[in-house]
């Protein structure tokens, strides 16, 4: 079972590129997104986050979209409640309900965009390295690592358990939807317990120490890249506080 | 329920990272000890933390005909412990914002808070407390599941509530409304999870007792005596 945004993360056309020459244009967007007034910063941010998704980095519209969807719910839902004003009166909109419910959801979208433009060009394990570089210790780094490598093993587990549950009816009521969630979830737990096992007795064979070290791969810089990712960034921080 | 992307004011975010920080630190520490001792341990961890993953990714039935995703954390502190959860917690918060666009990379720190400290420290706190009181093992894993997600979305509608307060009644008006609008889905998924962490430690005393042996959840049962059977 893959991960949809994994997928496209991988079929990038930004997949060559160096990890930290895409954390520096995705870090300056969400820092963007987060600190510029959301007119127009956060309106700029998300067309930039667009146009390079969709155009060089060739990040499927579907994918990209069907992505935002899960935090746009929570922004509408936080937003909307963040503006209703509740008082000895009752309930009604603040008086800058418009204003600051524009300022958050504009915020909220140019970041949950920009996260996502590096979600979708970055797999996982491109990325975990640069915790290592980033002082976190190497057995933290090589949990997470395994977490990633594990975690599609157990979704085609947990996949393939819960069709043949559909096909005995395990889920035709409630109670059974229910029980048969409940023996899924075991299922796959001892499952996750018996790969580590065998991983674990087939590292033992080879002279296990502790540490997994894999060849990872070098990914060159391009100087180019950064500078057109600073300069974009500058350019948009400029048009943002000369707009406004 | 994660807070998304750039929701939360920079301070907020930095604030809320700096909170969560020392946790997962310990969590981080605890790990390290662990696998240095038991180099093994590094597979059994990994696993845990993608069981973590996979299990918010089982739909739970709702009575309203819908259905939502479990938060994961209540079991796993009941298996793990809360130190170890706050950080394969926090790997699973940044694994969801990474593969699922659920949450934030700015947001992390404030997640993780509810997430991976709060809820798995209430939620083993409820079930040790169940257990202390002379219960026996399901009621306690109901009760430590189902307070760990209630735990975690209080936690989280406070977060909330100080970054956005009420105009006119304050923080108290916002905890309320954030409370409130939350409590229509995170109740029944509260007491939905803790019903699905009893199924799942049912079967689990069945077909896994010798690993709750191993983990300290049930006591090793006494020995047959020879020939007392026959």
């Amino acid at each position: 079972m893959s991960l949809a945004v994994d997928d496209a993360a991988w079929a990038s056309a930004w997949r060559g590129r160096a990890p930290g020459d895409k954390v520096l244009l995705c870090g300056g967007l969400v820092g963007c997104a987060l600190l510029l007034p959301a007119w127009p910063g956060s309106v700029l941010v998300v067309l930039a986050v667009v146009g390079l998704a969709l155009g060089p980095a060739r990040v499927p519209a579907r994918t990209f979209a069907r992505a935002i969807r899960w935090p746009l719910a929570f922004i509408a839902v936080g937003a909307i409640t963040s503006v209703v004003a509740v008082s000895t009166d009752g309930i009604g909109w603040a008086p800058d309900a418009v204003e600051r419910g524009g300022s958050l959801v504009g915020h909220a979208l140019a970041g949950s965009a920009a996260v996502l433009l590096l979600a979708t060009t970055t797999p996982v394990s491109d990325l975990l390295p640069a915790l290592r570089r980033a002082r976190v210790p190497a057995a933290v780094v090589e949990v997470a690592s395994l977490v990633y490598r594990l975690l599609f093993v157990l979704l085609d587990s947990l996949r393939t358990i819960r069709e043949a549950q559909a096909a005995r009816m395990g889920h035709s009521s409630l109670r059974r939807s229910y029980r048969s969630s409940g023996v899924l979830a075991a299922a796959v737990l001892t499952r996750s317990w018996d790969r580590a096992r065998r991983l674990q007795e087939g590292l033992a064979c080879r002279g296990f120490d502790g540490g997994l070290r894999v060849l990872p791969e070098v990914l060159p810089s391009s100087r180019i890249f950064q500078a057109a990712s600073v300069a974009g960034l500058g350019a948009l921080v400029a048009t943002s506080v000369l707009v406004r | 329920m994660h807070i998304a992307e750039g929701f939360l004011p920079a301070a907020h975010a930095i604030g809320w990272t700096v909170a969560a920080a020392p946790f997962v630190a310990h969590g981080a520490r605890a790990v390290v000890r662990e696998v240095r001792e038991n180099p093994e341990s590094t597979l059994l961890l990994g696993a845990a933390g993608a069981f973590t993953f996979v299990l918010s990714a089982i739909k739970l039935p709702s009575v309203t005909g819908s259905s939502s995703h479990p938060t994961g954390t209540g079991p796993g502190a009941i298996l793990f412990r809360p130190p170890v959860m706050a950080l394969l917690g926090t790997v699973v918060l940044l694994f969801q914002a990474l593969l699922l666009a659920h949450g934030g990379l700015t947001t992390l720190g404030a997640n993780a808070f509810a997430f991976a400290v709060v809820g798995p420290w209430a939620g083993y706190a409820a079930y040790r407390l169940v257990r202390a009181a002379g219960a026996g093992l399901l009621p306690a894993v109901f009760a430590g599941v189902a307070l760990a997600d209630l735990a975690t979305y209080g936690t989280t509608s406070l977060q909330l509530a100080l970054a956005f307060p009420d105009a006119s009644t304050g923080l108290a008006g916002a905890l309320v409304k954030f409370l409130g609008v939350f409590a229509l889905t995170q109740v029944p998924l509260a007491i939905g999870e803790g019903l699905l962490g009893v199924l799942l430690f049912r079967v689990l005393t069945v077909n896994a007792r010798p690993e709750l042996e191993r983990l300290g959840i049930l006591r090793p049962e006494p020995a047959a005596t020879p020939g007392g059977a026959a």
